[in-house]
């Protein structure tokens, strides 16, 4: 059997043709003068960027879980019944409890779940705009050692939050979106949509 | 001194040192500077499309799965720019036509290879080119990439990209014979 040549290796022809051309097409190009400063302008008019930590393994990924109304009717019950907890915590301070996002029976409830690596904690809370930011949501610890979760069902909006361990160590969500408040502290945030958290 | 890694340039980047971009920047800017030339076939073009493309990789640096090969993934996102720009400039419908006559003095000119009047008689046939047989010629025969790179930073498998490099040039001849018999 005699091998059969690839039709789409080159040709002689197609070689001489590309001797020919290649090296004016091979020749230096140079950029616009200044390039480099205008790119470095924009790099530093952008800095510093918060970049997000790596992917997070899938026992600390946020996940939602997504309930029909009636289902949702009775966990928006339980949850305004948290929510009404941290109100009397925090009415002082937070205002009145009406002004605090609740889940709504109206609609679906998205049950968003948290989790942290903390290892050496002894307990550790989530605080939000969701519980007066009260801090008297606990996580349980998991299955994995050292990580701590709670699944909340939560209404679609953009909520913000943070871990805080041992009752005083304020921790951002490494794996979510990071905002500064009006205090520069800064807060995680998930948004929870028609189609899930983010 | 040893010249950081692009690993450990990328990890400053990250880490808050905006100025260890620059470094990355000028390693690569000359590299890409030809084939972002090529691509859009003036230089104009070719600095916006770096540009974007250099600001783009800063963003998301921190999605750069292999910092140590941070030059295969800025090609993709160069690549990917080239194309944007492209594709908007052809809705723009910019025309790139030029002076017929030009290439009718430059057929029976005996012009050393490597002229700038070749060269850009040349980079007016590949101009004629679709995108992607221009993309892949580029890579190819221009860039000297070898199949599995090119499929690599584009995406594309590497027969069809055998299949695009063949077709690319038979254009490309089909295209200078025309303009030499004009």
């Amino acid at each position: 059997m005699t091998d059969r040549p690839d039709p789409l290796s080159e040709t002689p022809d197609e070689r001489a043709f590309l001797e020919r051309i290649t090296p004016a097409l091979r020749a230096p190009e140079t950029l616009k003068s200044g390039f480099d400063d205008r790119v470095m302008e924009a790099v530093r008019a952008e800095a510093p960027i918060r970049y997000p930590g790596p992917r997070a393994p899938w026992w600390r990924r946020p996940r939602t879980v997504r309930l029909s109304p009636l289902a949702g009717l009775g966990l928006a019950a339980g949850f305004a019944g948290l929510v009404a907890l941290g109100t009397l915590a925090t009415a002082g301070r937070f205002g009145p409890a009406e002004e605090r996002p609740v889940a709504t029976a109206v609609d679906t409830v998205h049950l968003v779940r948290f989790a942290i690596s903390a290892p050496d904690a002894r307990r550790v809370a989530l605080v939000g705009d969701f519980n007066g930011w009260a801090g008297g949501t606990e996580l349980s610890a998991s299955a994995v050692a050292g990580v701590w979760t709670i699944t909340l069902p939560l209404p679609r909006g953009r909520h913000q939050y943070a871990f805080l361990i041992d009752g005083v160590r304020w921790v951002i969500d490494p794996t979510a979106v990071i905002v500064r408040d009006d205090f520069g502290t800064e807060t995680s945030v998930v948004t929870v949509s028609g189609t899930g958290a983010s | 001194m040893e010249a950081p890694s692009d690993a450990a340039l990328v990890a400053q980047v990250i880490a808050g040192d905006a100025e260890a971009f620059a470094l990355l920047l000028r390693r690569y800017r000359d590299a890409h500077a030809r084939f972002a030339t090529r691509m859009l076939g003036n230089r104009d073009d070719a600095d916006e499309a770096l540009q974007s493309a250099f600001l783009r990789a800063f963003r998301s640096l921190a999605k750069c799965a292999e910092p140590e090969r941070f030059g295969a993934w800025l090609y993709r996102i160069v690549i990917n720019e080239c194309r944007t720009l492209a594709a908007r400039r052809a809705r723009r419908e910019r025309s790139l036509v030029r002076d017929a006559a030009t290439l009718g003095t430059l057929a029976e000119r005996d012009d050393p290879v490597g002229s700038d009047a070749l060269r850009e008689e040349i980079q007016h046939a590949l101009d004629g080119l679709t995108p992607e047989y221009r993309e892949a010629f580029v890579l190819k025969h221009v860039e000297e990439l070898s199949y599995e790179e090119m499929a690599e930073v584009t995406g594309v498998g590497v027969s069809a990209l055998k299949m695009r490099v063949k077709r690319a040039c038979q254009r490309l001849q089909g295209l200078l014979e025309e303009a030499y018999h004009d």
